[in-house]
């Protein structure tokens, strides 16, 4: 018997796959994907979507942040399913027409990484920010990706590049 | 023409006398001013890394890929007398299962089976299971039944030691790994007015690189390719070479981008081997990389320490010095020894130092950024404070006293040690003259401030082997290949910085194409020896390029060759400037190719780099919280080709420090040998508001003797010093030594009670 | 993690009619998720209480004081400029809770309702007495996390920043079932593992937190807190310290003093709070308190520092309420 996709009714779906749509980047994306599928891993594994990186899978690191309807949050601690009908935004969504987003221009201007791996989840963080807060202060931008872990330790030159992008953005 | 040359080869400060192919003869160092080389460069590799697109070995799908995971042993020590997957065979999804009684042999790191009959560590490999998605393989490990006898263990450094402790090996558990002395420091230590005894202790650091270790094997029924996150292509090829018994032409291994690897990705690990089998068993490729857990368990740390110092003091100057310590190398086989920078790092005659290896049922160690010096130091720079203060001088005084002009190990020169100019700026920028014994009124009432400094010593000479080819395309622009890797130190730019300044193109017309073993061969990227050792190569094959360039161009110009030079990607006669693509469009397709290999160090004389880190800080002396306000960097590695990236890379090595200093620490439970944090809350790496401001000075004189670039290494140099230079600022500010790392409030707060005994 | 059922309903009737036999309610999902990763918890169905209308936001309601959905994202409280003028403690409290993007999916039933951070708790290789066996693994192994007053067979920390917050209000929390409703002081909600009781909370099977509650008279209050961690961020506390009081003349009055990081539930103070009762707040009187806030306190080798943090953290926490 299938499993019934997860309605406004609220019956259960699952264990098994279910269906689940949703927006990843500005376009629609109907998947079908058990319950316990993470959104992590719906993004990596079933969109192909592999900036966005999984390094804790715990909710401590900060690798997977993305944008949930504009809020930075971890995708490793994100069920798939519960982002129905939800916008979903990954770094793969900036930018437009092979430009970069001012944070990610930003990010290379001020060597706002060494490995790279972090990048993709700080770049998330800082973006999320400014959409709250154009002219945000150092502190605010060190706020805001206090739940970045960069194990290079880039760090004052992300700062460095937050502040910069929103001024660059304004 | 090529030559066999003999060379002293250091890595990780380990040394070795090794034979090497050069090339052709040496250039000598630019005598002008570089134009490139030396500017701020953002790296070349940025948009790929910014947008996601970069593709690290964890991002790897290739079609039909199967996925690798390991059953690990629950017991610190234990015979595995029996193993029955039948179940796990049969689960969905399940390809293969490989485990002690069914695996073929496969040499590593000395052992000739990667499924031990004695599993030794919490984490130890016991099977591996092979599967349609990772789900499915680790759903299929909890079927497989194992047999174990366990055994009594031992995972802390000091019950290893202790008398009575579960003897591990037939030798037991601690034995020597290295020893130096000159002089009599017994005699010394006897005769001296004051001598300093003191016992530090260092906490396991763990690497927690962002991506864990992990590999992608594929064999195509000819050739097996192995993309693995690395710091070693070639390491890895080898590895695989004596794992698998295939010929070097049926292998291949790349490492595009690589999230991070502080040493701890050196060479090949079991994954590497069991992708690579069961790559071959299924005819698909396989997918094997480590949790974050797995990543703390078995993937290397930086081993915790127990340190003795004995320091004495006699007419204004050092009487004696004898270091001892001891590591917990847990499952490792070697020792990152803490007493080399004791041994050369001051002018000290009468002096002893012993290390000793001390095996544990604890993962193996591995070389962790600057391995051993950062332990060695924190001991060795807080002794000379606290005999700095029982003798009343000034800390900064007694080691500008004791400056040491030639290696006391080797007996030779340096070829360039600027030491003293990096304590003068760094006293300058700190303040130092401010600094006052016993420390000042903090910025509440119960905060103390107070300044500390240490000094620091390291390798990164580089040397051969390396090679790398220039291609210059008909348009102008040039391929460097070099089987390298970026770790994310900045190297691809370098590279491209120093091919485009040799070549007389623009960096943006340079691409980098390294991490290939298809390609010339690279060294580890380890040891701070990647600059000096692959520049130099990638140099000489610029200049090979341009002069063959030259040529061509002079017999299409009618020009002498003596006469061109290019500049800006143009090539230049009197009066002319055209741009490389006119001259050569008659030619439609050509390919140049430079070529460019290492040179040997300089004989007779001592490479090495030096530095100092200078640290304001308060201590609150209710909570025992640290407050940094500032930490100056001063490093002396001759040439910088890149200001922005070693900048850069001295903040992330101050930062990497300061965990190690202040908050990292991996957790054991002794009775049952489990790590309690291999996990990123409770393992506590820092964070963005853990970091204070960072002020980065290099003295910047190319070191002419060394290569014909003037550089050396800075991967491991700003980690060294940090952490003695804050316990120094602690006890300047408040009385209280703390002789732990990490130093947290707990430990603060302990010192301080100390001292008011 | 093992497989599992999910439930997304709309109203809490229907999330409520879900909420059966093994059945977990799951809010941000934040700690539920990690515990599921760990192998701890196992559940077979998850009713995921996210899409409940009405279960978000919080009101100042006249008379009543400050009424707040159970669904509130933490990050909602803390940035809330109109919050940090009627009870600052509360942003206060989640300022440095774990990190912006657990705040923003973390909210403040499942808050309160977070388990443990004992490290042998969270290991499922580790049968410990709160999972049903019979040792406490830290108490003879690593502790320095670990409970130094109020503990019984389990010496876990209560983890929660914004819980003393709340206590130090007098809040409560109401809760529901497809049956029955009821109100229960934020304190009660919190169980000190002990005898039969192998569990943290006193919420019942099938029920949810709708809403927690501060009266009125809290917001006439003065309020402080503090946290102290061993990293400048991203850490659960070593010690948390909230307090509030009536001041009048320099005089305090009905002195709430609790402590998270110490005790496994929020620990209130009680002795502190009866020497403070009807003092001035002056240094000698803040730091009394502060010797007698953990009075009766058990600790081990390892833990034993967070009494004298304890102290010095309440004595400070005093004083600026006393500023």
């Amino acid at each position: 018997m299938p499993d019934r996709p997860s309605g406004p009714t609220g019956a259960f779906a699952g264990p098994g796959p279910a269906d689940v749509a949703l927006e990843v980047n500005g376009r629609p994306v109907a998947l079908r994907v058990p319950p316990h599928r993470t959104l992590l891993d719906a993004l990596r594994e079933d969109l192909g979507l592999t900036g966005t990186k999984k390094v804790c899978d715990e909710g401590t690191c900060g690798a997977c942040t993305v944008l949930v309807d504009g809020r930075a949050i971890y995708s490793c601690m994100t069920l798939a399913h519960s982002c129905a009908g939800r916008q979903v935004e990954t770094v793969e969504g900036l930018g437009r027409d092979g430009t970069l987003h001012p944070v990610q221009q930003a990010f290379i201007d001020h060597d706002a990484f060494q490995c790279g791996f972090c990048t993709p989840g700080q770049v998330m963080s800082i973006v999320g920010l400014l959409r709250e807060n154009d002219a945000p202060t150092a502190e605010e931008v060190t706020r805001a990706v206090t739940g970045n872990l960069c194990r290079c330790g880039a760090y004052p030159n992300i700062v460095a590049a937050g502040v910069a992008a929103a001024k660059k953005q304004r | 023409m090529s030559r066999i040359v003999r060379t002293t080869v250091e890595i990780e400060g380990r040394m070795s006398d090794e034979l090497a192919l050069v090339d052709g003869k040496d250039l000598p160092g630019w005598t002008g001013e570089t134009t490139i080389v030396g500017a701020r460069t953002p790296r070349v590799d940025g948009a790929q890394r910014v947008t996601g697109r970069a593709r690290y070995t964890h991002d790897l799908q290739l079609p039909g890929m199967l996925h690798a995971r390991f059953l690990r042993s629950p017991h610190a020590r234990a015979r595995v007398d029996r193993v029955d997957a039948s179940r796990a065979l049969t689960a969905p999804g399940v390809r293969a299962v490989l485990h002690r009684f069914n695996a073929p042999k496969a040499a590593f790191r000395g052992e000739e089976t990667i499924f031990r009959a004695e599993v030794r560590f919490v984490g130890d490999e016991v099977a591996a299971v092979c599967a349609d998605t990772a789900e499915a393989a680790d759903a299929a490990l909890r079927l497989i039944e194992v047999d174990y006898e366990v055994l009594p263990h031992v995972v802390d450094l000091e019950d290893a030691i202790a008398e009575g402790a579960p003897r591990l090996e037939e030798k037991g558990n601690v034995s020597v790994s290295g020893s130096h002395s000159r002089g009599d420091a017994k005699r010394a230590l006897e005769q001296a007015a004051i001598v300093v005894d003191r016992t530090y202790r260092t906490s396991t650091q763990l690497h927690n690189s962002l991506e864990t270790h992990g590999a992608v094997a594929h064999w195509d029924g000819e050739r097996l390719t192995v993309w693995e996150s690395t710091q070693h292509v070639f390491g890895v090829r080898q590895g695989l070479q004596a794992a698998l018994a295939l010929p070097y032409s049926k292998l291949r291994v790349i490492c595009d981008y690589m999230g991070g690897g502080f040493g701890s990705k050196g060479g090949i690990g079991k994954y590497t081997i069991v992708a690579a089998l069961f790559a071959r068993m299924t005819g698909a490729p396989v997918r094997c990389v480590l949790t974050r857990e797995e990543e703390n368990l078995a993937a290397g740390n930086r081993s915790a320490t127990l340190q003795r110092v004995r320091v004495g003091w006699k007419r204004g100057r050092i009487s004696g010095l004898e270091h001892l310590s001891w590591s917990n190398s847990g499952q490792g086989r070697w020792v990152a020894d803490p007493t080399g920078p004791t041994n050369t790092l001051y002018d000290v005659k009468d002096l002893s130092t012993k290390s000793y290896r001390v095996v544990t049922n604890a993962g193996a160690l591995s070389a962790f950024r600057a391995p051993g010096y950062l332990e060695g130091t924190f001991a060795l720079e807080c002794a000379l404070d606290e005999l700095a203060d029982r003798a009343g001088v000034d800390p900064l005084e007694l080691r500008r006293k004791h400056h040491a002009r030639t290696d006391g190990v080797m007996k030779v020169r340096y070829t360039q040690k600027r030491l003293l100019e990096c304590y003068d700026i760094g006293a300058e920028a700190i303040g130092w003259s401010k600094r006052k014994p016993g420390g000042t009124r903090g910025s509440t009432p119960q905060r103390r401030r107070g300044m500390g400094m240490a000094s620091q010593i390291w390798f990164g000479g580089g040397g051969p082997p390396a090679y790398a080819t220039v291609h210059l395309n008909p348009d102008g622009t040039a391929v460097v290949r070099s089987g390298t890797q970026e770790i994310g130190t900045g190297t691809r730019t370098i590279l491209a910085q120093i091919c485009a300044e040799e070549l007389g193109v623009r960096v943006g017309d340079v691409r980098v194409e390294i991490g290939d073993t298809d390609a010339p061969y690279g060294p580890i990227s380890a040891g701070s020896l990647t600059a000096a050792s692959v520049g130099p190569a990638v140099r000489l094959a610029a200049a090979d390029a341009r002069e063959q360039l030259l040529g061509a161009a002079s017999g299409l110009m009618e020009v002498r060759k003596t006469e061109l030079r290019v500049e800006g990607g143009k090539i230049v006669s009197k009066g002319a400037r055209k741009p490389i693509k006119e001259i050569f469009d008659e030619l439609q397709n050509y390919t140049v190719i430079g070529k460019g290999s290492r040179h040997p160090n300089p004989a007779k004389v001592s490479l090495n780099t030096f530095g100092a880190h200078f640290v304001l800080l308060e201590v609150d002396t209710g909570t025992g919280e640290i407050f940094i306000e500032k930490i100056v960097a001063v490093h002396d590695i001759g040439r910088i080709v890149n200001p922005m990236t070693a900048a850069s890379q001295v903040e992330g090595g101050v930062i990497q420090a300061l965990g190690f200093a202040l908050t990292e620490e991996r957790v054991l439970d002794r009775r049952s040998g489990r790590v309690l944090n291999a996990d990123l809350e409770e393992y506590k790496v820092p964070t963005v508001r853990d970091v204070p401001p960072i002020v980065v000075r290099f003295t910047d004189v190319p070191d002419t003797k060394a290569n014909n670039l003037g550089v050396k290494g800075l991967g491991e140099p700003p980690i060294i010093p940090t952490a003695a230079a804050i316990a120094n600022a602690i006890a300047n500010a408040t009385g209280a030594r703390v002789r732990t790392t990490p130093m947290t409030p707990r430990r603060v707060l302990a010192a301080l009670a100390e001292r008011e005994r | 993690m093992r497989p599992f059922s999910l439930a997304r309903p709309r109203s809490l009737g229907d999330a409520l009619r879900l909420l059966g036999p093994d059945t977990t309610a799951m809010a941000g999902g934040t700690d539920l998720l990690g515990l599921m990763k760990a192998g701890v918890a196992e559940p077979e169905r998850i009713v995921d209480l996210t899409q409940v209308e009405d279960l978000q936001g919080w009101q100042r309601e006249r008379g009543k004081g400050v009424r707040i959905g159970a669904l509130t994202p933490l990050a909602e409280l803390e940035s809330s400029e109109e919050l940090r003028r009627v009870l600052p403690i509360l942003p206060a409290s989640l300022a440095d809770a774990a990190t912006p993007q657990l705040r923003a999916m973390g909210t403040v039933g499942g808050n309160l309702l977070q388990r443990n951070r004992c490290w042998y708790y969270r290991d499922d290789a580790f049968e410990c007495w709160l999972k049903g066996g019979s040792r406490c693994f830290a108490r003879e192994g690593e502790h320095q996390y670990h409970a130094v007053v109020g503990a019984r067979e389990c010496i876990i920390a209560s983890p929660s920043d914004l819980a003393p917050a709340l206590i130090a209000l007098d809040a409560t929390v109401e809760l529901r079932s497809a049956r029955a409703a009821r109100e229960l002081g934020v304190q009660e909600l919190f169980v000190v593992p002990h005898g039969s009781q192998r569990r943290e909370h006193s919420i019942r099977p099938g029920e949810v937190i709708v809403s927690v509650r501060v009266p009125e008279a809290a917001l006439a209050r003065a309020g402080a807190f503090a946290k102290q961690m061993d990293r400048k961020a991203w850490s659960f506390a070593l010690v948390s310290v909230a307090a509030s009081a009536r001041l009048k003349g320099g005089v305090a009055r009905d002195l709430r003093i609790v402590l998270g990081g110490v005790a496994p539930v929020p620990w209130r103070a009680g002795a502190a709070e009866a020497f403070l009762e009807g003092r001035a707040l002056d240094e000698a009187a803040c730091a009394r308190a502060g010797a007698l806030a953990l009075e009766g306190a058990e600790p081990l080798p390892q833990n034993a520092y967070k009494v004298p943090l304890a102290g010095e953290l309440v004595r400070r926490t005093l004083l600026s309420l006393a500023q």
